[in-house]
């Protein structure tokens, strides 16, 4: 097996150290095995109401095919980061829990989308190893991405209030959750370029010093597709991803506070606008203010997510005791609310903390690397996912205002789910070389 | 660059931690009413599989059952529109409320050994229950105080003074919660407020029932008074406004004054106590709190610091003014006097039994709060015995037993005055504590003194 990542000769010292930090990775695997074993033995008995026949080959075949890529990246000397897999294979594999105790029948999918998902993280893992290539073309994926996030806007369907879906008749796909990817790679290369022209400014306005247009240009280009986002999908939850992704990696470049004010600015007037230029934005901000009044309409969702953690408490109904089935598309965007309900305060607190994990590792491999183009990329990989992460768990506990995202590695979604692992390849891929280069 | 990503890092850790926090805040301040919200069906879906508990008063007559039929489940309030205000209801449509939603955990088997239990009965597949609750009410003595209250609107209190045990806690009008929903869009138009419990969130001006308090700030602030003398012409000048009496009650000693209720000597009294003490008074008689019954109660209200001028002092200090209360506190303030100064805390749950009638609670005596003592209480109450003896509150008298007490005729913005009673006996050795209130019904004495009466004899002939 010849791949890329073996092309170059590896020491042997390099190759104890991968085959340590692959046993490690085995270790973790092997507690979230029994972890997931655990909640789909519950739903085999009959937890969740009638025994699931299916829940416990599920869970063995997922914590089989973790523990595979871990093998095939030992094979392969492979030298990503050895936590970063067990910390998806805990949220992943509790989503998988949860749909299954929804609705098997979104749990039998989840699982098929979880094995695409890790063949793509295997590929990522494999084909862009040397994902430095991807720097060169970075005008050309900006555009294909942009074509992929415009077109639903004409051909794509609405779903959930948002017109961020396109309908391939056998499964839908949504061009925003791959296209955020690239938007952070295309961002990652573009400030890497640009980075001393923006940190300093080539011309003098008054007491602050601007960069030219050509600098600027495709970072109002940014600001311009973020608001696009909101105003014509209704998709308020990707347009702040995208937006506050963008702003962190701009700061991160630059150093500059500056352009962070100046785009929270641009954000807040924009966003303040389409408060009064259109109807459906007010009403989001509306609900979330007091649901109460808009109970039956608007604020139905965020209220019932409200009870199931209210009745959830500090330990948790129990796993299939809860009723969180009474909250609209709790299998995407209400997971969280789900696991609220049955696994209470501490099972939540616990998601929360595997997300904070990931973001850790996620800053030291940046920390790790060497150059501006894969320091940016692995923080704004990071930031993009810590964002979603916070923005739709803030949501459903009614801390922000509600907007339609999934909460990646956990809810049900195809897209979300292939997408989210193509982003771990890459992060991957990142410290792979960082290790390697020691 | 690497410090950015450093303080990256930070800021989103951070942002996660302010979730964790957040979230821990969200499960202590929610409230367990989001539990008896309609759209909430958590609790009705509990309620279809699980066969809820009975409600029981002091003497252990049913008050509350549910019946099944084809799967279907019903609540049965054998004692009607009587109880409805203590054991609320349970409707798909229009929530949970009283005992019945304060004891849902209880009566639907989610606590201690019946959580356990319902489990297992759960996994085989057999009939789930739930825990019995006991109330310190007496069925019959609330019937009786209902028929007593009929067609008028107004409240009865009747408390233990040595346990806090309410008796009677009787509000009218009232509604049928066999009927509820039917009975519902008639029952949030009406006038008269059928869903108020009058007794516990009424907010009526308590009128010359409120000189108990008076002269308990009175004494506390200056015991000579017990032996003074007042001088009462008829009338009294407060601030350029002339505070009329009924009679010009000549010379009175503060015996005599509660007695014939002397508003001129009250009126003095209050405006020597001064607002600060008179703050002071009300707080101690907990006016101004909620004894923490499981059904709402409101706490009283009076002129905040700013307004109370001479003029609105004298006004309190006889229950006018901007003083408001319930019939509750007003029991409560009359069990202070019954109880040489301390008001037990009341309550209104005796005991709560699980599915398998294991005792999992038993309520606890406890003093609530101390408003005055012993030897103030001894001078109230021997003004509150004359009024009955001789003075305004004759109408209250029961044969075989001394009864003391306290009339009220309270003006009000709403025509004819509201007749108050407050009262407690045997005098010697006081047990039962009373208020009652007619809504615009005339004078206390004549009215609300004689509901009185009957109550504190037919609870005496039960044994209360």
């Amino acid at each position: 097996m010849i791949s890329r990542s073996c092309s170059r000769k590896i020491s042997p010292g390099e190759y104890a150290s991968t085959v340590r930090s692959r046993l490690t990775e085995r270790k973790l695997l092997f507690l979230a095995g029994i972890y997931t074993l655990a909640g789909m033995l519950a739903l085999y008995l009959g937890a969740a109401g009638s025994p699931d026949r299916q829940a416990l080959p599920v869970g063995l075949a997922t914590i089989s095919a973790f523990l595979f890529v871990s093998m095939y990246w030992h094979f392969t000397g492979y030298r990503g980061d050895c936590f970063l897999l067990p910390i998806t294979a805990f949220l992943s594999s509790t989503g998988l829990v949860f749909l299954f105790r929804l609705d098997p029948a979104y749990g039998e999918r989840q699982f098929i989308w979880l094995l695409i998902g890790l063949g793509a993280l295997v590929l990522t893992t494999r084909l862009f190893v040397d994902f430095r290539f991807l720097s060169d073309y970075k005008y050309i994926y900006a555009l294909a991405g942009l074509i992929a996030l415009v077109l639903p806007i004409f051909f794509g369907h609405e779903q959930g209030g948002a017109k961020s879906w396109l309908n391939f008749g056998v499964f839908q796909f949504q061009p925003s959750e791959f296209v955020k990817i690239l938007v952070v790679l295309f961002l990652a290369s573009f400030l890497a370029e640009n980075r001393a022209i923006l940190t300093a400014g080539t011309r003098n306005l008054g007491w602050i010093a601007l960069p030219g247009p050509q600098e600027w240009g495709p970072l109002a280009a940014m600001w311009g597709v973020s608001l696009l986002l909101l105003v014509c999908q209704k998709d308020l939850g990707a347009a702040l991803i995208y937006f506050g992704t963008f702003l962190t990696m701009v700061y991160v470049a630059t150093s500059r506070i500056f352009y962070v004010l100046f785009g929270m600015g641009l954000f807040m007037t924009g966003a303040a606008a389409s408060f009064y230029l259109f109807a459906h934005v007010r009403a989001r901000v509306e609900t979330w203010l007091n649901p109460w009044p808009y109970i039956d309409t608007t604020g139905y969702q965020v209220i019932q997510s409200i009870f199931a953690i209210n009745s959830g408490g500090v330990l948790g109904t129990g796993l299939g005791l809860g009723y969180p089935k009474y909250i609209p598309a709790v299998h995407t965007d209400f997971i969280f609310s789900a696991i609220c309900e049955e696994l209470g305060l501490l099972g939540a607190s616990a998601v929360i903390i595997l997300f904070m994990l990931f973001v850790f590792r996620g800053i030291k491999i940046a920390l790790k690397t060497k150059d501006d183009f894969t320091a940016l990329a692995a923080s704004g990989l990071t930031a993009l996912l810590g964002l979603q992460a916070f923005i739709i768990i803030a949501g459903v506990t009614k801390l922000l205002p509600l907007t339609g995202v999934t909460l990646p590695y956990m809810s049900y979604g195809g897209s979300s789910l292939v997408a989210n692992f193509i982003l771990l390849g890459l992060l991957l891929n990142i410290s792979h070389e960082a290790e390697g280069s020691l | 660059m690497k410090q950015n990503i450093f303080k990256l890092g930070c800021l989103l850790l951070g942002l996660f931690v302010v979730l964790v926090v957040y979230l821990s805040y969200l499960q202590a301040v929610m409230g367990s009413n989001l539990a008896a919200n309609p759209y909430n069906r958590r609790l009705q879906d509990i309620e279809a599989r699980v066969r809820r508990g009975n409600i029981y008063d002091a003497k252990g007559i049913v008050l509350a059952r549910s019946e099944f039929n084809n799967n279907t489940g019903r609540r049965v309030y054998s004692r009607g529109a009587d109880m409805s205000h203590i054991t609320g209801y349970i409707s798909g449509l229009y929530g949970r409320a009283g005992l019945e939603s304060a004891y849902d955990s209880y009566l639907l088997g989610m606590e201690g050994a019946d959580l356990i239990r319902n489990f297992v009965n759960k996994l085989l597949g057999k009939e789930q229950k739930g825990g019995d609750l006991t109330l310190t009410i007496d069925a019959d003595l609330q019937g009786l105080a209902m028929e007593l209250l009929r067609g008028r609107r107004g409240a009865v209190v009747l408390i233990d003074t040595r346990t806090g045990a309410l008796r009677v806690m009787a509000s009218s009008p009232s509604f049928d919660p066999n009927h509820l929903e039917e009975s519902w869009p008639r029952l949030v138009q009406d006038e008269d407020s059928p869903l108020l419990n009058r007794a516990a969130q009424g907010a009526y001006p308590p009128g010359s029932t409120f000189k108990v308090v008076t002269a308990a700030g009175a004494l506390a602030a200056n015991p000579g008074i017990a032996t003074s003398t007042f001088n009462c012409p008829g009338y009294l000048m407060v601030g350029g406004y002339k505070l009329d009496d009924l009679a010009a009650h000549g010379a009175v000693d503060l015996k005599k004054a509660l007695a014939v209720s002397c508003n001129t000597t009250f009126a003095q009294l209050g405006l020597g106590l001064g607002a600060d003490g008179f703050y002071r008074t009300i707080k101690a008689f907990g006016m101004d709190q909620d004894p923490g019954l499981e059904i709402p109660v409101r706490p009283g209200t009076l002129a905040a610091p700013g307004k109370m001028t001479p003029t609105e002092l004298a006004g309190s200090a006889i229950g006018q003014g901007e003083v408001l209360v319930s019939p509750l506190h007003m029991a409560l303030a009359a069990a202070a006097i019954a109880n040489k100064g301390v008001i037990m805390r009341p309550y209104l749950a005796e005991s709560v039994k699980d599915s398998a009638g294991e005792t999992v609670r038993q309520a606890v005596h406890r003093p609530w709060l101390t408003a005055t003592t012993p030897e103030i209480s001894g001078i109230i109450k021997d003004g509150m015995v004359d009024a009955v003896r001789y003075g305004t509150a004759g109408a209250a008298a029961v044969s075989g037993m001394q009864v003391a007490g306290k009339t009220g005729s309270a003006q009000n913005p709403r025509g004819q005055t509201h007749a108050w009673f407050i009262g407690f006996a045997p005098a010697d050795q006081p047990r039962l504590a009373v208020a009652v209130i007619l809504e615009n019904a005339g004078p206390g004495g004549t009215v609300a003194a004689p509901v009185a009466g009957r109550l504190l004899s037919a609870a005496v002939s039960k044994g209360y």
